[in-house]
């Protein structure tokens, strides 16, 4: 079988970035995880994770317009891989599975 | 401003490709941050920029720039490594070479360290003087140097000189008992201090007052582990002991120090309030040279000019001309220093100039090893050399390349090393009898020496080689016919000549210094210390008279006893045991003249108390006139004087003296004694220094006891006598060549510590001279083929190969013997009786160096003379 390696956080990031489909970039996708999440994402570890993501292959990514709220520089926009379509589909199955597979009497409780 | 700061930061060390869109993003959050109004927006930032530093975003540390190079740097590394791992023997001779250098170099600097730091753990080190006396005879020249100086001396000198901000006078007393509720102490480390002491001496104080601890008289200040073994873990402030002798008195301990570290020259166990000090401690007067005098300058004071104007204050209070003042560093007393009576033995300067010659040869023949083998194996490397500069290296590539190597073989040698250093360290501290450091790797001055004598080894070694090989040429290499260059043969040759001289003035002076310890320990020192033991009778505990007569007849009948035994030859007394350090006697400046015969004459006369049957107890030889003799009453004014008092007086015939009257000092009608004997000179100390001019007086009751044996059993005897007569005291004895033994200790730790390290440097160069071998003799191969094809015996090729190694020998005998005797002639010229110097011994050393010469080599070229000519040639 072929190994997805997906962390939770970089699944979370990689499912957000797939929300926001032709605006995910970094405030973006920040704030996204933020509000549906309630909980607080530092620029460095989404970064980093994205470009993690990045170099596995999972997400691609393009530059953007120049934008002068942002002091002059671009933004990046990701988008979601064939790949990490897979990968996300992979990992949502394996939930799945494990989800169906447990025996009703053990979540009565 | 602190967002710039940080975006500053932040474009540093992130990758450059991800910049601009995360700062943008930055940015963002930031103009969103200041729209809500939220607190600390700038802070934030920061935040932002810290957690940013993560692995997957930072600037990548390799191939930033050119990437080339680094992929250059790691093609060297590969290729070193691949050399290195298929010269196992080169590798293995030069890293075994290379640490064992290494860490004696470490060490022996490190002890070095120790030895200069003497006294300069004082807060004013620069500025602490020490006043001393130097003795002139009638002329005016210096004739002795004494360390001591009279009481009055500091005082004085404080008083009328503006640039002695403070002053301190001590008095190192000699063994003092002392009691403390069942238990005697004999203490050897007390000395008198007054209250400046320890504002010129930089000693913590851990209980009591610095102000007041020596106010009081009889009051006595610990080191923190004497403290220790009289009161245990206590404050001891307010507890008394008691002394036995000299003073019988209850001493109060007021303080407790820190204990006193090793490298000062003035150490002690104990400091007695000064105001304890009686009028037979003589502080009043000028002629009492008993203490030592230290002074605090002020800053930047000219030491000459100082010194001038102390002696003209010197000369209001002491006109007569018989010394003056010398003022010197505290900090050069411990080496430098050649006054007699210092306060406890000194090292020598001597000796650590000579260890640090030692430590450099032992280095650089390390290096020598490495440049020799790098160059002898250049044949082999002359391909990789000439492909490398077709395909388009520069010479100065190939020159990184070959340092690139050498720099790995010496990181290995340097690693190595620091830790062999660290584990030999309790046996060099042992060899060196005291413990400089406890850890390498804590002590950072090693560390430091380690990091920059790697890097200049990694330089000197490796920089000729490098230049060798990089500057091959590629078309005659890559022909096949490539020869090492003239040049370079010459100067592989110069530098073995150097290890071989080395090796021979190792070994010379190594044998030359075992035969002057040899010489001092069993050389005739004029007296019979054989079967002699000594023990201190205790000091009378007498209040009155009656008390005092009764402790003398028991004493008395004590030494009757001994002496009607049939196991003891002789009984006598002294007040100076024979074998003590240079200063343990007594001596006077006072003139003395023989009447009728010479005028007054100055310098030192050194002076011994005896019984009438000390002589014969240690078997001293009368050359003129008698002993003295307890029955004659006339011999309380009676002096015996030795024969260096007569040469040093210039006076006539010993027997002409005999009955002639010798007087002390100037009053016309005093200090009259009558010379009753002249006794052979005989050596009290070491053959160091020489015999002093010395007068013996009378004293029946001298209380340090010789006695000599017929046979030890009468030790028994002499045990089971003394608890009859002293039950309250030990019997604490020793035997006399025990303390003529211990007088060299010094001399033969410098013995061993100069074996063990000139074993390793001849090590080291042995190695290198067997790899050489090994490559020299493979090169040569093909000439052995050719040889053996034209009818050459084996014989014949073995000698080929050794003349070759003994030329360089003989040329190193003629660099080295010269050396040796420069070297070890100056060495021995320390001790006032030496050896001659032992041509013999040079020449012997020379053909050790032969044999092992011969011995290493002797496998590599027997190996290659039986070489079969045919398997050697047919690759032609």
């Amino acid at each position: 079988m072929k190994r997805y390696q997906l962390g939770e956080f970089e699944e979370i990031v990689l499912l957000t970035v797939g929300v926001l489909y032709d605006e995910a970039y970094g405030v973006a996708i920040k704030g996204e995880i933020e509000s549906r999440l309630k909980r607080k994402v530092s620029v460095g570890a989404m970064q980093s994770a994205l470009r993690r993501m990045e170099k596995k292959g999972f997400i691609d990514s393009r530059l953007g317009e120049v934008n002068k709220l942002r002091g002059g520089k671009p933004k990046r926009y990701f988008t979601i891989t064939a790949y990490g379509r897979d990968a996300l589909q992979h990992s949502q199955d394996v939930r799945l599975s494990l989800w169906n597979d447990i025996p009703g009497v053990a979540l009565d409780l | 401003m602190i967002k710039q700061f940080a975006d500053v930061i932040f474009r540093w060390y992130c990758h450059p490709d991800y910049y601009p869109d995360i700062q943008g993003d930055l940015e963002e959050l930031y103009t969103g941050h200041l729209k809500n109004k939220e607190q600390f927006p700038q802070l934030k930032y920061c935040v932002d920029v810290l957690l940013l530093f993560r692995p997957a975003l930072i600037r990548p540390i390799l191939n930033n720039t050119n990437s080339n190079n680094i992929a250059m740097f790691q093609n060297y590394l590969k290729i070193s490594l691949r050399t290195l791992a298929r010269h196992k023997m080169f590798t293995t001779i030069n890293v075994v070479g290379l640490a064992i250098g290494l860490t004696s170099f470490l060490l022996i600097n490190e002890y070095i360290r120790f030895e200069q730091s003497y006294d300069s753990f004082h807060q004013d080190a620069d500025q602490l003087h020490r006043v001393s006396y130097l003795v002139l005879n009638e002329n005016g020249q210096v004739m002795d140097k004494d360390a001591m100086a009279s009481y009055l001396t500091g005082n004085v000198l404080k008083k009328e000189l503006p640039e002695v901000l403070n002053y301190t006078v001590s008095k190192k007393f000699d063994q003092i008992s002392i009691r403390s509720g069942q238990n005697i102490f004999q203490e050897t480390g007390i000395i008198s201090a007054d209250s400046n002491f320890l504002k010129l001496f930089t000693y913590q104080v851990i209980h009591g007052s610095k102000e007041t601890m020596f106010n009081e008289p009889w009051s006595v200040v610990m080191t923190q582990s004497r403290a220790k073994a009289y009161f245990g873990d206590i404050n001891p402030v307010g507890e008394t002991i008691q002394v036995l002798m000299p003073y019988k008195a209850e001493l109060k301990v007021t303080g407790v120090i820190e204990d006193v570290p090793d490298n000062t020259h003035y150490k002690f166990d104990m400091l007695l309030s000064d105001k304890s000090l009686k009028d037979g401690d003589d502080y009043e007067n000028w002629d009492y040279n008993n203490y030592y005098v230290y002074l605090r300058l002020a800053d930047n004071t000219n030491l000459k000019a100082f010194e001038a104007k102390a002696n003209e204050v010197f000369l209001k209070f002491e006109d007569d001309g018989r010394s003056k003042l010398d003022v010197h560093s505290v900090q050069d007393i411990y080496l430098k220093s050649d006054f007699t009576f210092e306060p406890q033995p000194l090292g020598s300067e001597k000796v650590i100039n000579f260890l640090i010659i030692i430590s450099i040869f032992i280095l650089i023949v390390a290096w020598v090893n490495y440049i020799n083998l790098s160059t002898a194996i250049a044949l082999e490397r002359a391909k990789e050399v000439g492909l490398r500069k077709v395909v388009g290296a520069f010479k100065h590539q190939l020159v990184i390349q070959f340092l690139c190597e050498a720099f790995i073989i010496n990181l290995i040698g340097g690693v190595v090393a620091f830790f062999a250093a660290e584990l030999l360290l309790p046996f060099f501290n042992q060899l060196i009898g005291k413990t400089i450091i406890l850890h390498a790797w804590s002590h950072l001055p090693l560390v430091y020496n380690l990091i920059v004598f790697f890097l200049i080894g990694t330089l000197i070694s490796g920089f000729y080689p490098a230049l060798v090989l990089s500057g091959f040429k590629p078309i005659a290499v890559l022909k096949g016919k490539f020869q090492n260059s003239k040049s370079g043969i010459i100067t592989r040759k110069a530098l073995v000549v150097f290890q071989f001289s080395v090796s021979l003035i190792l070994i010379a002076g190594t044998v030359i210094v075992y035969k002057q310890l040899h010489f001092m320990q069993t050389a005739d020192i004029g007296i019979s210390v054989d079967k002699v033991i000594h023990v201190q009778i205790p000091d009378s505990e007498a209040e009155t008279e009656e008390e005092y007569e009764a402790f003398l007849s028991r004493f008395d009948s004590f030494k009757e006893n001994l002496r009607n035994h049939a196991a003891i030859a002789a009984v006598g007394g002294t007040s100076n045991l024979p074998g003590g350090n240079a200063s343990d006697i007594n001596s006077t400046t006072t003139r003395t003249r023989i009447l009728g015969f010479t005028e007054r004459m100055g310098g030192t006369v050194y002076i011994q108390y005896n019984d009438d049957s000390f002589l014969e107890a240690i078997g001293m030889k009368l050359i003129a006139g008698r002993d003295f003799d307890k029955e004659m009453k006339s011999d309380s004014a009676a002096i015996m004087v030795n024969e260096s008092y007569l040469k040093r007086f210039n006076l006539p015939d010993p027997d002409e003296i005999i009955g002639e009257t010798l007087q002390f000092g100037e009053t016309e009608d005093k200090g009259k004694r009558t010379i009753i004997g002249v006794v052979k000179d005989y050596n009290r100390t070491t053959l160091k220094s020489q015999v002093e001019p010395t007068i013996y007086m009378p004293w029946m009751n001298a209380d340090a006891l010789v006695i000599k044996f017929n046979n030890t059993q009468a030790l028994e005897f002499v045990e089971e006598e003394w608890g009859q007569f002293f039950p309250d005291v030990p019997f604490d004895y020793g035997f006399l060549t025990e303390r003529f033994a211990k007088l060299y200790v010094q001399e033969e730790r410098f013995g061993n510590t100069f074996l063990v390290f000139a074993g390793l440097a001849v090590i080291i160069a042995l190695l290198g001279l067997y790899g050489l071998a090994s490559f020299i003799s493979l090169q040569r191969s093909k000439e052995v083929g050719v040889r053996k094809v034209l009818g050459a015996s084996q014989v014949q090729i073995i000698y080929i190969f050794y003349t070759y190694f003994f030329k360089l020998i003989g040329v190193a005998a003629l660099i080295g013997i010269p050396l040796v005797y420069f070297l070890m002639n100056s060495w021995l010229d320390n001790y006032a009786y030496r050896i001659n110097f032992p041509w013999i011994i040079s020449f012997s050393s020379l053909i050790v160096v032969g044999v092992l010469a011969f011995l290493t080599v002797a496998y590599q070229t027997s190996k290659v003379a039986r070489l079969d000519a045919a398997n050697i040639l047919r690759n032609e």
